[in-house]
């Protein structure tokens, strides 16, 4: 991934050179230039396609707006709950998790925490379980399915 | 003795995509500067025969897709039609003409001739000729 975008920059500086222009916006052009021959060349190169990574960190952030969105409505209802207390279970419960690098595993802990209603309390000693606690779990399962397929699998997506 | 030839691999996953981003300018430079479809296919022909040569016909049939022998009749077409088109207009067969835009994001106040599509035609029919005399030589081989 770095040797394409490194590479995509040379091609954006030659691009400069050839031309003779030497400003921002003949970078732009060149840059766009060696994503089109990158593109051409997918095949060529070692790794996938550098921008089929930038599509999916894209596609995760919107996946996080949404959620925080969705999250936050859910937050509301449960604060205007009339009993609070005999209504809702709260409960700590494991997250098996099968991200490996320890930078996979911040960022979806991060993102369990932001997401109002879960909040990642710690990490095993072992790197396979996240410790959750939450607000109102009706089913654990559910749960752990729900962050399963949406955050670990996005997360998935950017790092392989 | 087949030799480890790393560096000629290495050299040219750089050197082609140096070679096809000069090809690309040679192509648009082609109306103020030396250059043009011709040059530029001949340019991008070389930039596929350098990888050809250093990856082989196994590597490579999985690498570029395109026939290139179906880029024989496409650039053709472009060329026909750009030329044809002129009659949509009421002039003559071949005509060109050209127009300075104003004030486009990144580019400027380019100046768009349909020349231009006449020389895409040149250019992928270039390409395809080219290729396809080198290719069929060497798989005869």
């Amino acid at each position: 991934m770095n040797f394409q975008i490194i590479l995509n920059i040379l091609v954006a500086f030659i691009w400069m050179f050839l031309w003779e222009t030497f400003d921002f916006s003949t970078f732009v052009i060149g840059y766009f230039v060696g994503m089109f021959l990158l593109f051409l060349m997918r095949r060529f190169i070692p790794d996938s396609f550098y921008l089929d990574r930038v599509y999916a960190i894209c596609k995760l952030i919107l996946l996080f707006i949404k959620e925080l969105i969705l999250a936050n409505l859910s937050v509301v209802k449960f604060v205007y709950k009339p009993n609070l207390k005999t209504d809702t279970k709260p409960g700590i419960f494991a997250l098996p998790i099968d991200l490996k690098t320890n930078w996979e595993i911040t960022l979806l802990a991060n993102l369990i925490t932001l997401t109002p209603g879960t909040l990642s309390v710690a990490v095993s000693n072992d790197y396979s379980v996240i410790y959750i606690h939450a607000m109102d779990i009706p089913n654990v399962e559910e749960q752990i399915d729900g962050i399963k397929n949406t955050f670990e699998k996005a997360i998935m997506e950017v790092t392989r | 003795m087949k030799t480890n030839d790393l560096i000629l691999k290495m050299t040219t996953t750089m050197i082609a995509f140096v070679i096809l981003a000069f090809s690309f300018y040679l192509f648009f430079a082609g109306h103020n500067a030396p250059g043009g479809g011709f040059i530029g296919g001949l340019m991008t022909s070389a930039a596929f025969v350098l990888m050809y040569l250093t990856y082989g016909f196994g590597t490579m049939k999985k690498v570029v897709v395109i026939n290139f022998r179906t880029l024989i009749p496409i650039g053709l077409t472009v060329a026909v039609g750009t030329a044809m088109g002129s009659f949509l207009f009421g002039v003559p067969f071949l005509s060109h003409t050209f127009k300075h835009l104003h004030d486009i994001p990144l580019l400027g106040d380019p100046e768009v001739a349909t020349a231009m599509l006449f020389d895409l035609g040149v250019y992928l029919t270039v390409i395809g000729v080219t290729m396809t005399i080198i290719l069929s030589i060497a798989e005869d081989a």
